[in-house]
């Protein structure tokens, strides 16, 4: 769906077509899950998060204001219903064990290096976790993710060059173990 | 190992797969919701009925799950609030089950009267005729105090039975069993259109249960407005949710490897062949998960029958295979000896024979794992291709009940066949013995005397309904072995694996058992040895090999704990053993000493000297063993022996040093040399001295040979991934 497309969708669901916003959810679903995914580490999780961003994507669509990308405006949907949820059961996100990382060729030793990288990223304080999940894993700018964290883009750099200096300390020292 | 290649790890992180129904759900309660917040505005424009609008609107906010809503409602409304469970509206519409109902005090009376209303329209809705799903009612923890409450206001049926019960059963129940489940559980409902969120998962499992795959798939509540939107079915909570992982519980026998015996206390070893290839797919699995194995989940035999071995090939079916036996220098030890045993069985030339296939597939709720049923799906669709147009198909499932989902079908309707695969999904509990019984009766409906009558059953092993005691299962699909129809297990999954089970089945039932981690094991199984795993060339093949005291001291089997036989049981035709399929190839592999060699066993201060047996005339001292196999025609029920002497000179000088030589008479003898020790590694490395993972790398590299599917080249692999995983333990 090209940008002028999905801006229409969201301006219709907005002003209440219902089928724009089944077409809305049915294309986003995807992007909410994924991220999802990605912020709790956890598949049921995951799904529970998405359905509840959906139902309050039904509510607040209408805050929309096209200020950012809808996509980092959903991050942050997502992030606090995340948050919402995780206080509600009362637990924390536990391990990433959904997460892989997908590389053709990719030999066995790489998925082992891998999956310490992202177990590694979930051990990071939350506000760098997430600051790195936006800008790394998602490929947005310091802006758009100082958007969906509702925080400076200072900050921003900040915690992903927090999050970089961490991550590299401790594969330094198990190699020099190793 | 620098930042650029974190950031590409990051930046390629997969996530699972999007579950359809998960998405459907979502997609179903935010409609409703976008609907009400629709009406909201209409009615907020119009100013009209504002009373009403508040209530609404109130419910609405309070029954949210978030606590942020819920603050919102604090902040509008007033400070006091109870929570009611059971939920109503006026315009109530679909209940499900007590659902949490926040209500300023002066609303208590007419929230009263709309809570019977709702009691009666939830009678009129649970009465409706349910399909299997199961029922489930959640509440969260925080909403317990409030069914406490609704109790008062609506009194509840007085007998609550447990909570997690058939569905079927529900009709005369209405919504009882939520108190008792009220921890971990949340609430389902639907009210006015508005959604609260529902733990809906393991409900859509349970509905759409497979095995009515064409019924409805939902069990739903209906009031009046919502019907077409709102699906709403509950499940037990027992039934797995998406992609849940049990851990640990896979279940193999215990067995330790076998021993030096001393020929002078033991001449004789017996043992029946194994051509079973589980053990070295799971094995792989663990490793790739970057985890050691289970020791208990090596077996030796079967990770070196995995390969195939170019041993020489009979020409005649009556006489389907041959022996070749080969003598190296043991690398693990030195001064012994390895003695390969090898036979290749007959490969069909011409046409293949007809089959006629039940595949007896595994739906419960522990198959709902993205590397079991989907997998099994596809297997099974890659394993039509490798039959011919007028062998028959049928498909039967269990979950926790048994069904046909196809009556046989010629192999030419692959449409149809393929339809009925797709329509499968996972749900519910398994019940296994069920399951054979019905597949058994499909076998035996269209059983062909000349085909191979085979069902090929793919499950998990978890078998928790019905028959499940393995001796009892055992003993049926013995007896229907008897009778032609073979039994062939594919087993799949990890974590809750049955090895235990699945062996027995497959060995009780002449068939082979596979474990299918991936689609291209899946492809090795059942296309490109579909041949050797569907059609049989011979059954209960068993191996007995006498050893000459003078010329070997002692000897070790390698592997085949399993499948020891007694010394009497060799020619006791009532025995049952391992088949062989066209175009198998089995290795045994013997650790001897040489007679004069230090000895592991001491010998016996007060032993006599050995009377050998009278061999006639031949002169007997040059011989190490003495080998006999014996097997049966498929269709016959007498044993045919064949027999070998195992002499030096036939098998050529053997080489000084396994480094320098390239193994005597063929790379595929070092290759099964390297497979054994990687497995016996892995078992504990009782018996390989200092044999590291390097030194199998090395023995495998060398002998690679060929290798066109690159089987041998990822065994590589799997010892590297070995030899990191040994190195991460702790």
């Amino acid at each position: 769906m090209d940008k002028q497309n999905a801006a229409n969708m969201i301006k219709a669901a907005q002003a209440g077509d219902a089928h724009a916003f089944e077409r809305l959810i049915n294309t986003y679903y995807d992007v909410i899950f994924k991220f999802a995914c990605k912020w709790c580490g956890n598949a049921s999780d995951a799904e529970d998060i998405t359905q509840d961003a959906c139902i309050k994507l039904a509510r607040f669509i209408c805050k929309y204001d096209g200020k950012a990308a809808f996509t980092s405006w959903l991050y942050r949907l997502v992030i606090n219903c995340g948050k919402d949820w995780y206080r509600s059961q009362n637990r924390h996100p536990s391990n990433p064990d959904a997460l892989e990382y997908v590389q053709a060729d990719s030999t066995s030793e790489q998925q082992i290096y891998a999956k310490q990288v992202i177990n590694a990223l979930y051990q990071l304080p939350e506000g760098e976790k997430d600051a790195v999940l936006l800008v790394l894993c998602q490929g947005l700018s310091h802006k758009e993710a100082a958007y969906a964290l509702g925080c400076k883009e200072n900050t921003i750099s900040w915690r992903v060059h927090e999050a970089r200096k961490k991550l590299s300390a401790q594969f330094k020292k198990e190699q020099d173990y190793g | 190992m620098d930042d650029n290649k974190r950031d590409h790890i990051l930046k390629n992180i997969d996530t699972p797969a999007i579950d359809a129904n998960a998405k459907k759900r979502a997609l179903n309660l935010a409609m409703a919701e976008f609907d009400s917040v629709q009406k909201e505005k209409a009615v907020e424009k119009e100013k009209k009925f504002q009373g009403f609008q508040i209530l609404s609107r109130l419910m609405g906010n309070s029954n949210t799950e978030t606590n942020k809503r819920k603050r919102n409602a604090m902040e509008q409304r007033s400070h006091k609030k109870f929570i009611y469970g059971g939920m109503a509206t006026a315009a109530a519409v679909i209940i499900v089950a007590g659902v949490g109902l926040n209500l300023a005090p002066n609303f208590g009376a007419s929230s009263q009267l709309t809570q019977h209303a709702s009691i009666d329209t939830l009678s009129t809705g649970s009465a409706a005729p349910l399909n299997k799903g199961r029922i489930e009612t959640r509440s969260q923890t925080r909403t317990e105090s409030a069914l406490v409450e609704q109790e008062s206001f609506a009194p509840q049926p007085s007998s609550s039975p447990a909570p997690k019960e058939k569905a079927d059963q529900l009709g005369g129940r209405k919504h009882a069993p939520q108190k008792k489940q009220a921890e971990r559980q949340r609430q389902y409902g639907m009210i006015e259109g508005k959604a609260v969120p529902m733990r809906s998962k393991d409900e859509a499992i349970a509905a759409r249960k497979m095995i009515a795959p064409t019924a409805p798939s939902s069990t739903n509540f209906t009031g009046h407005a919502h019907e077409a939107d709102s699906m709403i079915a509950l499940a037990p909570a027992d039934i797995m949710p998406n992609h849940y992982q049990d851990v640990g519980r896979d279940k193999f026998s215990d067995f330790t490897e076998n021993p030096f015996r001393a020929v002078a206390d033991e001449p004789v070893s017996t043992f029946s062949a194994d051509v079973d290839t589980a053990s070295y797919s799971f094995v792989r699995r663990q490793l790739n998960n970057g985890v050691l194995p289970q020791k208990d989940a090596v077996r030796i035999e079967e990770l070196i029958n995995y390969f195939d071995y170019d041993y020489a090939t009979p020409t005649d079916k009556a006489e389907p295979f041959k022996p070749s036996v080969t003598l190296t220098e043991s690398p693990w030890n030195t001064g012994k000896q390895l003695m390969h045993i090898g036979i290749k069985g007959y490969e069909f030339t011409g046409e293949q024979p007809n089959s006629n296939i039940v595949f007896l597939l595994d739906v419960s709720g522990s198959m709902n794992s993205p590397d079991k049923l989907p997998l099994v799906k596809n297997s099974m669709k890659m394993l039509l291709s490798s039959l011919k147009p007028d062998d028959t198909v049928s498909i039967a499932v269990y979950a926790g009940a048994a069904g046909t989902v196809l009556e046989p079908t010629k192999v030419s309707d692959k449409a149809k066949i393929i339809a009925a695969f797709d329509r499968l999904s996972a749900g519910g509990s398994t019940a296994g013995a069920a399951g054979i019984n019905l597949a058994y009766q499909l076998a035996e409906q269209n059983f062909d005397e000349n085909a191979v009558n085979r069902v090929i059953l793919a499950t998990d092993g978890d078998f928790n309904v019905g028959i499940n005691n393995r001796e009892e299962l055992k003993d049926f699909v013995e007896r229907k072995r008897e009778k032609g129809v073979f039994l062939s297990v594919l087993g799949f999954g990890q974590g809750n694996y049955n090895d235990d089970m699945m062996q027995a089945l497959a060995q009780n039932g002449n068939g082979v058992a596979a474990y299918i981690d991936t689609l291209s094991e899946a492809r090795k199984v059942l296309v490109e040895e579909a041949t050797s795993s569907l059609f049989p060339i011979a059954k209960d093949v068993k191996f007995q090999i006498e050893f000459n005291p003078e010329r070997v001291s002692e000897y070790r089997l390698v592997g085949y704990e399993t499948r020891a036989l007694n010394r009497e049981d060799f020619n006791n035709d009532a025995v049952d053993a391992g088949d062989i399929g066209a175009g198998h190839s089995v290795t045994a592999i013997y650790e001897i000493t040489p007679a004069g060699s230090p000895a592991m066993v001491d010998p016996l201060r007060y032993g006599k000297k050995g009377e050998a047996a009278d061999q006639g005339s031949t002169d007997v001292s040059d011989d190490i063993a003495f080998l006999k196999i014996r097997y049966k025609l498929p269709k016959e029920n007498v044993s045919r022996l064949i027999t070998q002497a195992i002499t030096q000179e036939k098998n050529g000088p053997h080489c000084p040093t396994v480094s320098l030589c390239d193994y005597g008479i063929n790379p595929d003898t070092q290759f099964a040399t390297a497979v054994a020790s990687f497995a016996q590694i892995l078992k504990g490395g009782k018996y390989t001295g200092n044999m590291g993972y390097d030194a199998v790398i090395t023995l495998a590299n060398a002998a690679k040979g060929d290798d066109p599917f690159g089987y041998r080249a990822e065994f590589i692999q799997m010892v590297r991934l070995a030899k990191t995983a040994s190195d991460m333990q702790p």
